[in-house]
């Protein structure tokens, strides 16, 4: 550190519209301040507080601690609790900020200081200052602090020039009950806090669109669970293995989940033999989604979550979504059914499931995909179908095979 | 129930001797030495690195000083082709081969193909073995190497070595000779100076060594480059520190298959057979060819993909390997059997056993038994 004035370093993470609640705000504050300190928690102890519209963070030390943790010591955790904030549902963006009291001499003081540093580092040549008065008791206005602490900047950086309209760093100056410098703001996933929303079952398969399905409806506040039907030998150990690995991504942002892995192989063999080629996937789905309802009545959720996107596949025509909708009593969420795979894909590689999810080992066999499925089934196709079925035995025998993973 | 290991062309089990002299070597208070060192721990080392290259020597048929070791058999023949060309630029820029070669060659080939190398390759036949004829007129004045397998790794073929030298000679006698005996090495008489071979590679994991390494033949009069600059360790070949317990090893388990090596040919013949006859009641098809080596046997399923029968049988605790993979996006099917011209559909299905000489009668006998209980669980007709 250059500086040899004090200030803290912490973190400043600002809400977004949970802001515009109303009665409701405490809960949805507190939602978020608990999801910050459970992903923050391996990283270490910090003290996480609402303050003016919003959140800091700060390393917690006990009092008794010899070496004190903080953020200013260790730049490399300092950046990774930046990540990680900004990956918790219901934050906008978040900065790392100095921290410290005083008057303009001192604002001014620190200012050069954290330029300085700025400048070890990369050369810029523009910047602008933009200031913040919470606290109105301060003497001077916000035009009055930009000019002049631009001023001294300039003096003692004369490389530097001012350019209001495209700077290459913007300095915010923030005074309230402390003073707060920063330049950088990192964008968040915005949304609402997971687990303030209710709890859904997401139908996670090894593809792109299921894990993208279950991160935009926890970035909705949901909280998941997810079910994956599995149907060794026909699938390797090591498709289920991807599903786990794709259901821990998921897990960064949407907070523990329980995976239920059904054994599906019996059922499988059992529809193959007894119900028509063309029809296959439309049945086979219909018996996962009550086998995924059953699990969700027994774990709390109160939806399905699926990947579906119309049209995409002959499942996922809006003839088979009737069919197979028509044995789930919950609300079937399909947050992609309007997505083009394209943006799909790109959500997929924003999240980092994306390499995980082409990794080539499939949920589901070809040997069980019908050459030519029917993709406008009628309500007899369905009928004829499921007539050499035992539906209910089938959905008994899923639930009755299911391992359920801790995420 | 024991598991039983049919995947011995993928990797071997090391043998309790060669795991037994691994940590003697690694625990020793003496054997730790670098070979470089002047002092008497690296003399021993040195001493030790040497006693293996004349046993493999004497083995293979070669100098001790012919024999250099890698990392593995890739490295191997990496080295041997890039190697060579790299070091006889007159020698021509035409290299010889085939379509079925392992990725190591083949990758390395279109490595020098991109640098201006011209490359024929040779058609193979529905026996796995590349057409005479055609190589008779393929050689040219400016033909630099010939570079094939001795037995293939999917399908067990064995490369007319002899017949191929023979041509050679009489076409182009500068013409080097590259052999890939990965597969081959412990289980056909392998006589370097007399196959008429200038380079050949070879690892240890292939023959109930460890992994991580791999050995390099390569002919006094042959020049080669190194792909490891360093310390020029190995005659400048192959700089980095000797590892004295891995050549050791290698020379250990060498001269363990080569004691029994007629004997386990015999009875691995047998178990060959034994398997062949107990499908061909489920109407499955040998691949292999009828003169290839008896421990590969690569057999076709009908309407049954090869993927599911892998990890069926691995859930009986048989481990076999496939290279079709079971995904309906990328339909990955085996290029060497293609390229022998066998039909997609069987291809598709081909599921290849890879015996090892410990494998045993009853370990076929089980496995039959579990492909045909297999089929009647999971089999599923095409409708």
């Amino acid at each position: 550190m250059t500086s040899n004035t004090d200030h803290e370093i912490v973190i400043l993470a600002r809400m977004g519209e949970i802001a515009l609640k109303g009665l409701n705000r405490g809960r949805f504050e507190h939602q978020l301040i608990s999801n910050l300190q459970y992903r923050l928690r391996q990283l270490g102890n910090f003290h996480i507080f609402q303050s003016q519209s919003r959140l800091w963070i700060e390393p917690k030390n006990a009092p008794d601690e010899v070496n004190p943790s903080s953020f200013a010591a260790d730049m490399s955790m300092a950046k990774s609790c930046l990540t990680a904030v900004t990956e918790v549902f219901g934050i906008v963006s978040a900065s790392l900020v100095w921290k410290f009291e005083g008057g303009f001499e001192e604002i001014s003081a620190q200012a050069l200081a954290f330029v300085e540093d700025l400048l070890s580092v990369k050369k810029y040549k523009t910047f602008k200052v933009e200031s913040r008065r919470g606290d109105k008791r301060f003497p001077m206005d916000s035009p009055a602090i930009c000019t002049e602490l631009g001023g001294r900047i300039l003096e003692a950086f004369p490389e530097l020039t001012v350019d209001v309209h495209n700077p290459e760093f913007t300095f915010y100056v923030e005074i309230r009950e402390f003073n707060y410098l920063y330049i950088e703001k990192i964008y968040g996933h915005r949304g609402l806090p997971v687990g303030t929303a209710g709890k859904g079952m997401l139908l996670l398969s090894g593809g792109i669109d299921s894990p993208v399905a279950g991160y935009m409806m926890a970035s909705r506040g949901m909280k998941l669970e997810a079910v994956y039907f599995h149907s060794y030998p026909y699938t390797s150990e090591r498709a289920k293995e991807k599903v786990i690995d794709l259901a821990k991504i998921v897990s960064h942002y949407a907070g523990s989940m329980v995976l239920h892995v059904v054994d599906f192989t019996a059922i499988q063999l059992e529809l193959y033999n007894n119900s028509p080629q063309d029809m296959l996937t439309i049945t086979m789905r219909r018996v996962m989604f009550q086998i995924a309802e059953g699990l969700a009545r027994k774990s709390g959720c109160k939806a399905l979550i699926t990947g579906e996107s119309l049209g995409q596949v002959a499942s996922q025509t809006l003839e088979a979504i009737c069919l197979t909708d028509e044995v789930a009593k919950m609300p079937v969420f399909r947050p992609l059914i309007g997505t083009d795979k394209d943006d799909t894909t790109l959500i997929a590689r924003r999240i980092g499931t994306f390499e995980t999810s082409i990794l080539p080992y499939e949920d589901c066999c070809t040997v069980f995909v019908a050459k030519h499925p029917k993709t406008r089934p009628l309500r007899v196709d369905m009928d004829h179908a499921e007539k050499n079925l035992n539906i209910e035995e089938l959905v008994e025998k899923g639930l009755a095979g299911v391992e359920s993973i801790k995420i | 129930m024991f598991l039983i290991y049919l995947d011995n062309s993928a990797t071997t089990r090391p043998l309790p001797e060669v795991a037994a002299y691994i940590a003697e070597e690694l625990s020793g208070e003496e054997s730790y030495g670098n070979p470089g060192s002047l002092h008497r721990l690296g003399y021993l080392a040195e001493k030790k690195q040497k006693a293996a290259s004349e046993t493999i020597g004497k083995i293979l048929g070669c100098l001790p000083e012919e024999i250099y070791y890698t990392s593995c058999g890739s490295e191997s023949v990496n080295t041997a082709i890039r190697g060579y060309v790299h070091a006889n630029k007159r020698a021509g820029r035409h290299i010889i081969s085939t379509h079925t070669e392992h990725k190591a060659t083949l990758e390395s080939l279109k490595f020098l193909e991109e640098s201006g190398y011209e490359v024929t390759y040779l058609h193979v036949g529905r026996d796995g073995k590349p057409d005479l004829s055609e190589l008779e007129e393929a050689i040219r004045p400016d033909t630099a190497l010939l570079t094939f397998t001795h037995v293939n790794n999917e399908t067990g073929a064995i490369l007319p070595i002899a017949e191929i030298d023979r041509i050679r000679r009489r076409k182009n006698p500068n013409t080097k000779i590259h052999l890939d005996c990965v597969q081959s090495l412990g289980k056909l008489p392998i006589r370097l100076s007399d196959m008429g071979v200038d380079l050949a590679s070879f690892s240890g994991h292939k023959i109930h060594s460890a992994k991580g390494s791999g050995v390099l033949f390569a002919k006094k009069n042959c020049r080669i480059s190194p792909l490891i600059l360093g310390g020029g360790q190995q005659r400048g070949i192959r700089s980095g520190t000797e590892s004295v317990y891995l050549s050791g090893a290698f020379a250990l388990a060498l001269s363990l298959a080569e004691k029994s090596r007629e004997e386990s040919y015999l009875r691995v013949t047998m178990l060959k057979k034994k398997l062949s006859e107990g499908l061909t009641d489920l109407g499955a098809t040998v691949l292999s060819p009828d003169d290839a080596l008896p421990y590969v046997v690569n057999v076709s399923f009908p309407n049954f993909e090869a993927e599911t029968m892998l990890h069926a049988l691995e859930e009986k605790d048989i481990f076999v390997s496939t290279v079709s993979a079971c995904s309906s996006k990328q339909k990955k099917i085996s290029y060497v059997l293609l390229a022998m011209g066998i039909d997609m559909n069987l291809s598709k299905n081909a599921v290849r056993f890879s015996f090892s000489r410990f494998n045993t009668s009853e370990e076929i006998e089980r496995t039959v038994l579990s492909i045909h209980e297999v089929y009647n669980k999971y089999s599923v007709k095409r409708g």
